[in-house]
């Protein structure tokens, strides 16, 4: 009950402070603008694959820079205070943070990704089942790395003092460790999806754990 | 009456510094319980760790018989608290705090929303009802604090410093909201600087230091414990140049004069001070002087906090 109640009010908040529209807008807009803008863009470049490179390079260090800021910021305005004193689990909190995020930048990516899909539809008369493949494994990583970094975002929130330290540590740790989604994809399996999904969720799980069990025994 | 609040030698050390030393006290049901003391002196630490907020300490507290932290999620029902510094995520308006710390404490419905109304009305909040908490003054987004903290009815109310940075109207639009929620039955809770309304407020007060409670009681018990000079100041309106003769009164130390009709009688220590006043009456009354006023003059509580300031803990 509460989880849900407070996922909304999370999405509320982005709607609120137009965070949805800019990353709604703003991710495909910024896709299409590098697509036209590429000095060699050419016809051998499909713009779904260019979508969904960029969207996964950006709006996952975007979703734990975003989530890493706000709880380090909420944390520090003693914002949480009032949430915990309430009959909810701690964790809730943490959960609906993470899931809110995620469903924004997910949302983006397959808005991005749609969008390509259907430029490259009409540009080139049609989308082949190769391009299709390509796109499947392409959007399966897109969210699986934006996964760990939502986690790794929520977790240096927690963990960090400061607002610049947590910018830091998501740049440098955040994205990294996202990047072990990309793994199955380099060992020349037949179908690297189900193993990409199953190893980026068992790393969002621990990171997930260690940011609660870190936020409950954190005193405020 | 029953004891809704128990803290049972509580202590808490913060990287080496002792910010609660064997803390101990109770408040009882329907009780004001005003918290003073130094800045650093452990009243934020004792309302985090009733709270629920701090985990992590040594003793025991309990909030109508339920272990706190261990079933805080159950004693938070209970709770409304406000911290000493309110701070709400930027893109909320009034309505959505409300709304959303009601729901969160099991409201819904018409009845949150007849709550809400009511609650904006009682802190003077209801034109403001839907802007956005940015657009408030520092005194606005603390009496948003107070609202929230008194959406549910709870049984306990916790207020940490609830009076400062507001305007003196504000100060006692709350001081009567508290004092009329005792009346009703619920327990308060709270810390201040400002001790004139703590006296105002408080049927209790607590004294603390570096982190020990020095004493608890009403006011009169507090200044009982010092046995402070008493004074008593008289006024007359006739009769005035036979003040002198006041001075053959046992247990009158000295008098003085600060304007020709009014005069400042000081006493002994340990004298019944009604028995000097009836000397008094009498002394005056059979040289004919007409009494205007006479009244015994009582500590103010910044005078008894600071005895107990410069005693230090051991009182």
């Amino acid at each position: 009950m509460s989880l849900s109640l407070l996922i909304k009010d999370e999405l509320k908040g982005f709607y609120v402070s137009k965070v949805m529209i800019f990353l709604w807008v703003g991710l495909p807009l910024m896709a299409i603008l590098l697509y036209l803008f590429m000095p060699d863009s050419g016809s051998d470049v499909l713009f779904t694959a260019l979508s969904a490179m960029i969207i996964s390079s950006i709006a996952g260090t975007l979703a734990a820079v975003m989530l890493a800021v706000s709880i380090i910021n909420e944390k520090n305005r003693h914002v949480y205070d009032l949430f915990i004193i309430r009959p909810i689990k701690r964790r809730n909190i943490i959960l609906a943070k993470f899931v809110a995020v995620y469903t924004c930048v997910a949302i983006a990516c397959i808005i991005a990704i749609s969008l390509g899909l259907a430029i490259d539809y009409f540009v080139n008369g049609g989308v082949s089942n190769t391009v299709l493949n390509a796109l499947q494994v392409s959007l399966t990583l897109s969210l699986s790395m934006m996964a760990i970094s939502c986690s790794a975002g929520i977790l240096i929130g927690i963990a960090s003092p400061s607002i610049l330290m947590g910018a830091i540590l998501v740049v440098y740790g955040g994205n990294q460790i996202s990047a072990i989604s990309i793994l199955p994809t380099t060992l020349g399996l037949s179908n690297p999806v189900p193993f990409t999904i199953g190893l980026s969720a068992i790393v969002t799980g621990v990171l997930l754990l260690i940011a609660i069990i870190t936020f409950n025994r954190k005193q405020f | 009456m029953k004891c809704l609040v128990k803290v049972d030698h509580v202590s808490k050390k913060f990287k080496g510094f002792m910010a609660l030393n064997n803390v101990s006290f109770q408040i009882n049901e329907g009780e004001i319980l005003g918290y003073i003391g130094p800045n650093g002196a452990g009243k934020t630490t004792t309302i985090k760790i009733l709270t629920g907020l701090i985990r992590d300490f040594g003793g025991a507290v309990s909030i109508d018989g339920l272990p706190i932290p261990s079933k805080i999620e159950e004693a938070t029902d209970m709770l409304g608290y406000l911290p000493q510094r309110v701070s709400f995520q930027d893109w909320r308006t009034v309505d959505h705090v409300l709304n959303t710390f009601g729901k969160l404490s099991g409201m819904a419905g018409d009845s949150l929303e007849r709550r809400i109304v009511e609650v904006l009305e009682l802190v003077g909040l209801s034109d403001v009802r839907h802007k956005k908490i940015t657009e408030l003054s520092g005194g606005m987004v603390q009496k948003v604090g107070f609202a929230q903290a008194l959406l549910h009815n709870p049984k306990l109310l916790v207020l940490d410093e609830p009076l400062s940075g507001l305007d003196p109207e504000s100060r006692y639009r709350v001081k009567k909201i508290i004092k009329d929620l005792s009346k009703n039955g619920t327990t308060v809770f709270f810390s201040s600087h400002i001790l004139s309304d703590v006296q105002d407020v408080a049927t209790r007060i607590g004294i603390i230091n570096l982190g020990q409670i020095i004493k608890i009681g009403t006011v009169d018990e507090l200044n009982a414990h010092f046995s402070i000079t008493n004074h008593i100041d008289i006024v007359l309106s006739k009769g005035s140049e036979h003040w002198k003769n006041l001075e053959s009164i046992t247990g009158i130390t000295n008098i003085e004069r600060p304007s020709p009709n009014r005069f400042l009688v000081h006493t002994k220590h340990k004298v019944d001070i009604d028995e000097i006043i009836y000397s008094i009456i009498q002394k005056l009354t059979s040289l004919d002087c007409r009494i205007r006023s006479i009244k015994p003059v009582t500590s103010s509580l910044d005078e008894i906090y600071l005895k107990y300031m410069e005693g230090g803990v051991n009182q």
